[in-house]
């Protein structure tokens, strides 16, 4: 039974990964295209012509939407993921957790792709692997934490309340441009800096940037309170998923 | 042999009248009550909207009761149904051991079975094509084959006996029965009543989410005929 659903959700996430290959005329290419078509605009707005990008503008966008776009596909793709197989859930018998894992594997195997280019870029742009690389893979497994947690939580919620899916998508561009992925937190005045610095994807993403760009190690206590945090909404969706999952399959589609 | 595999007491399922807050239930399932034992091959009768599918998806353990109590195993049960997690922009081979692990096949049996499956659905080189370019014919032929490999220690069929054009029919068909031959424990589910009385020794009728009985086959046929007659007259 163990071994049949390590299988089925290995499978699931390659035939998830082909399909989004197979989907599109240009395929995998769209992996990078379409991150780096939202850099530029974000590039020519804020430093071209407002003039508000600071030194090391561009390096810093990419880190940013880079880390931002895995977090944001785990949610989203996880969200949607078992309202739309609804369908299927109504014909076999499957554990309901495998659909938003299968979408958050998925989403991370290809962030690892999208991040192997982002690194030859940095070093190219004179960002140079450093001894904190060692802490990569701390920060990436509490941000897959925090990210799955948002994922199962909406997972849970969106195939009883389908119109949630109206609201996310703006509440997830919100959250963007409160977490630094566009701008710096510096530009924020002080009182409200405070605030800010409770997001657990600033954590997340100044550790990354400091990594990448600084070599400066993470901020360790910050990071443990962020894995708390991410636990917790983690055990939260998982609980609300299991406690809903008898109510899926007499849902409509 | 002598112990149920399945048992259901007074089984009762509730869905929500519509997707509001605080909207109504309705029962489709009110008061079903069957036992199903090892090697049986029990028919499901009754009317358009008795109840019949709901009831099935009880037994595979796709919905779970609101009522009543049910008993079963550690085992497995299995809803025969066709193109199960298919996706469009795979290939023939990839959704056939894609919908073979969703049915519960594990990975090593499904791909032993490619052969078989790709000879059995009659795509030949279009095995290896996205099913996106596949006939309706075609993609069902490929349904059928993966289905019916299922191997659950139930077998639950609902009005599936036959797919595709006249000649697959008649070769879905035969595998079908085939299979239900091989002494496995099969639940089916038909409006087809020659059907029924020839792949099934028992029977049970349900009315309106209730079951009204349940035995012999020749016996449960002449009380539901009757009772058929005595709604038509009362009508």
């Amino acid at each position: 039974m163990h071994q049949h659903l390590i299988e089925l959700i290995r499978f699931s996430t390659y035939a998830e990964l082909r399909a989004e290959r197979e989907r599109s005329y240009l395929g995998l290419i769209w992996w990078v295209a379409e991150p780096a078509m939202m850099m530029g605009a974000f590039w020519l707005v804020f430093d071209l012509i407002l003039k508000t990008g600071g030194p090391d503008y561009v390096p810093f966008l990419l880190v940013g939407l880079t880390l931002w776009q895995w977090m944001k596909s785990c949610i989203t793709h996880g969200g949607y993921s078992i309202w739309g197989n609804l369908g299927l859930i109504r014909q076999v018998r499957i554990p309901v957790l495998v659909f938003p894992l299968v979408q958050i594997f998925a989403d991370t195997i290809k962030f690892l792709y999208i991040f192997a280019l982002l690194l030859v870029i940095l070093w190219l742009a004179g960002f140079p692997p450093n001894i904190t690389y060692l802490a990569l893979p701390v920060v990436f497994v509490v941000t897959l934490l925090f990210s799955a947690g948002g994922g199962f939580l909406m997972s849970a919620v969106i195939p009883l309340i389908p119109d949630l899916r109206f609201v996310i998508e703006q509440i997830l561009t919100m959250v963007m441009f409160l977490s630094g992925v566009v701008f710096a937190l510096d530009a924020v005045p002080p009182p409200l800096r405070d605030w800010f610095a409770l997001n657990p994807v600033v954590t997340l993403l100044d550790a990354t940037r400091g990594i990448l760009m600084h070599g400066q190690w993470p901020d360790w206590i910050a990071l443990l309170k962020v894995t708390l945090v991410s636990l917790v909404i983690l055990a939260i969706g998982v609980g609300v998923v299991l406690r809903l999952a008898p109510r899926y399959p007499k849902l409509a589609a | 042999m002598d112990q149920p595999l399945i048992e259901l007491e007074h089984v009762g399922v509730a869905f929500s009248a519509q997707r509001r807050v605080g909207s109504g239930k309705f029962w489709a399932l009110e008061d079903v009550s069957l036992s199903l034992r090892q090697g049986e091959r029990l028919g499901i009768i009754g009317r358009n909207g008795a109840g019949k599918s709901t009831l099935l998806r009880v037994i595979a353990g796709i919905l779970a009761p609101d009522r009543g109590r049910m008993r079963r195993g550690t085992l497995s049960c299995q809803l025969l149904s066709l193109s199960v997690g298919f996706t469009p922009y795979l290939s023939g081979r990839d959704n056939a051991i894609l919908s073979g692990l969703m049915i519960g096949l594990r990975q090593r049996d499904i791909v032993a079975r490619l052969p078989a499956i790709k000879a059995f659905s009659e795509l030949g080189d279009f095995f290896e094509q996205p099913i996106a370019t596949y006939s309706s014919g075609m993609l069902m032929r490929l349904g059928f084959s993966v289905a019916i490999q299922a191997e659950p220690d139930v077998l639950l069929i609902d009005e599936v006996l036959s797919v595709g054009d006249a000649e697959f029919q008649e070769k879905s068909g035969s595998a079908l029965r085939e299979r239900m031959r091989q002494g496995h424990t099969v639940v089916l589910v038909s409006h087809d009543e020659t059907q029924v009385s020839t792949l099934c020794d028992r029977l049970l009728w349900v009315e309106h989410g209730k079951s009204v009985c349940e035995g012999n086959r020749d016996e449960v046929f002449a009380a539901y005929h009757h009772g058929l007659a005595v709604s038509t007259a009362a009508s």
